[in-house]
Order: C-alpha cells, then structure tokens, then sequence
C-alpha cells in the first residue's frame, strides 16, 4: 500500500487495516523499510538538532556520550519552547531518565546559560584541555555552579543558599538563573548579591522572560 | 524509509500489529506475550497503544516522545 492510499483511507475517517495489509507492513518493518510513528514532526524537530552548528561546537568539546546526549536535549528543549505540552512532556522525560541534575544540565543548555559560560571562558582561554575540563566540570558538578531559581522562591532564601554555595565551593563563575516567572525573583535578588560579593563582577543576560546573573570570580592583586 | 502514522489507526487495527508482532494491549497499554505492561527500552516507562511508535531494529516499540526516539537515533541510526 502506498504513502497515498494510505492518506485516502484516513480522509474516510478512522483507519482499519485487512490481515493482508498487516502481514505486508511486518515484512517491510523487518526489512527496515517501513516505521510506524505518531506525528512525523517530532522526528523532524530532533533530526533538526542533530544537525544545529551548535551542537556540532559542543560535540568538539564534550567528550562523555551521556553527557553529550543530555546537552542535545537541552537544545531539543530550547527547540520546544513554543509548544508548552511538549516542552513539559520532554521535560518530564528528562527527569524521569537523569533525575534532576540531569534536568538542570538540559535547561543550562536550553537557557542560552552554557553559550554564555562558554563565552567567559573563551576570553580568559589558555588551553583546549583547560576549557575542556572546565566544561565538563560545570556540568558534572552543575548544582556547585548554579542556582535554578523557582516561581514560589522567596529573595530572602535564594540569597541564603547563593552565599552559602558560594562559601562552600567558592566557584570560578557562579551563574544564578530565572527564566519565566521567577525572573523578577532574579532580579530582586541582584543589588544585594552585588554588595555581598565584593570579590566577583556581575554580567547580566537579561530578556523578557530571563534574568541570569554571571559572578565572575576577580583574582585579587 | 516510509512512515506510517498511527494517529488515525483503529484501535483493533493497532492491537491486531501488535498481536502479529508478538505483543498484545489491554485496550490502553502495550503488553508482553506474558500480560505484563511492556516498557520503553530507554524511559522504562509503560508505553500506551495511543502513544506508540514502532520503529525497525528488531522491532522496537517505544514511547512516542524525543527522549525515547534520539536515544533511538544514537543506537540504531536515524535513516528515517
């Protein structure tokens, strides 16, 4: 049966098949001619990221396969992000297979935050090797470096567990990150986190529907 | 490769592949020649006959979502 006939019998309303036609579609499934699938654009969208030249600049740089594979998520989740129901459904897949570090490492990506740590990095690049590691580091250790900040956070308490990783694991470049509604959270937090941490300078990328702050660490002279 | 979607398929034309492929459904899930709920190779999550896709590789029936078919990709190629 073809692609065509195929369409006519869905034109007539809910398709039924004849015992012929199954036993013709198995043979061509094991020839591996034939798939059956929902809705062809969800194979478009991830085809698509297979091919971003994003992804093909992280691919030089990541060499860990399952890490690799949650930052390509990450852009399949950047890709969804006007189609809410997907977006959550991929989002709750991502939990369900790597837990929430996993998810905060896709959204990282998602949320433009690893292009711009990237970014620092480049400017202060001494070796591949070191940019390398210090990739892999921060998404190994994502939860040291940033803090994903929620719509029900309150400042009070965001600023709290800032100091507090700050102190604890004194991060080259510690990245606080609110997108959507906890935006305006973000950015209540700023002025005081600037008086607090004297020893990083803060860059801000900053949307509509962002507000991720960047300490950099400032060596002291 | 062709692509057959299922959205439009009568549900006892879905559960007749699968019971030529080896599987069966109670009417919502995917089940195992056993009756038991049939998982997703990669979310180990049961995979609903209303959400399936079933994809070439020793036939492979999965959760119709990225996760599930990039993982898909990475194992047996995306020639489709």
């Amino acid at each position: 049966m073809t692609s065509e006939e195929i369409a006519k019998g869905i034109t007539k309303g809910v398709l039924e098949w004849s015992a012929e036609m199954l036993t013709s579609f198995i043979q061509k499934l094991n020839d591996k001619k034939l798939a059956f699938i929902q809705e062809k654009k969800t194979i478009e969208i991830v085809k698509e990221q297979y091919n971003s030249g994003e992804l093909k600049f992280y691919q030089a740089y990541i060499e860990d396969k399952e890490m690799l594979f949650v930052v390509k998520l990450g852009l399949t989740l950047r890709r969804l992000e006007d189609d809410k129901d997907r977006l959550n459904n991929l989002q709750d897949k991502i939990f369900t297979k790597y837990k929430v570090s996993g998810l905060h490492i896709a959204q990282f990506v998602q949320n433009g935050i690893l292009n711009r740590y990237i970014g620092i990095l480049i400017d202060k690049l001494t070796s591949i090797e070191d940019f390398k590691r210090d990739i892999e580091n921060i998404l190994d250790n994502i939860e040291k470096h940033v803090l994903f900040v929620k719509s029900i956070d309150k400042p009070r308490d965001i600023i709290k567990q800032t100091l507090t990783i700050i102190h604890s694991h004194s991060p080259s470049i510690f990245i606080l990150s609110g997108v959507f509604s906890a935006t305006k959270i973000v950015s209540d937090c700023k002025e005081e986190l600037k008086t607090f941490l004297e020893d990083y300078d803060l860059e801000i990328m900053s949307g509509s529907d962002k507000e991720i702050l960047f300490f950099k660490r400032v060596l002291k002279k | 490769m062709e692509l057959i979607s299922l959205k439009q398929v009568s549900e006892n034309s879905k559960i007749l592949l699968l019971s030529k492929l080896g599987y069966n459904s109670d009417g919502e899930f995917v089940l195992d020649s056993e009756g038991n709920k049939f998982l997703d190779r990669y979310l180990e999550i049961p995979i609903k006959i209303n959400n399936m896709v079933i994809l070439p590789g020793s036939t492979i029936i999965l959760d119709n979502n990225e996760l599930s078919i990039m993982k898909y990709m990475e194992e047996f190629g995306d020639d489709f």
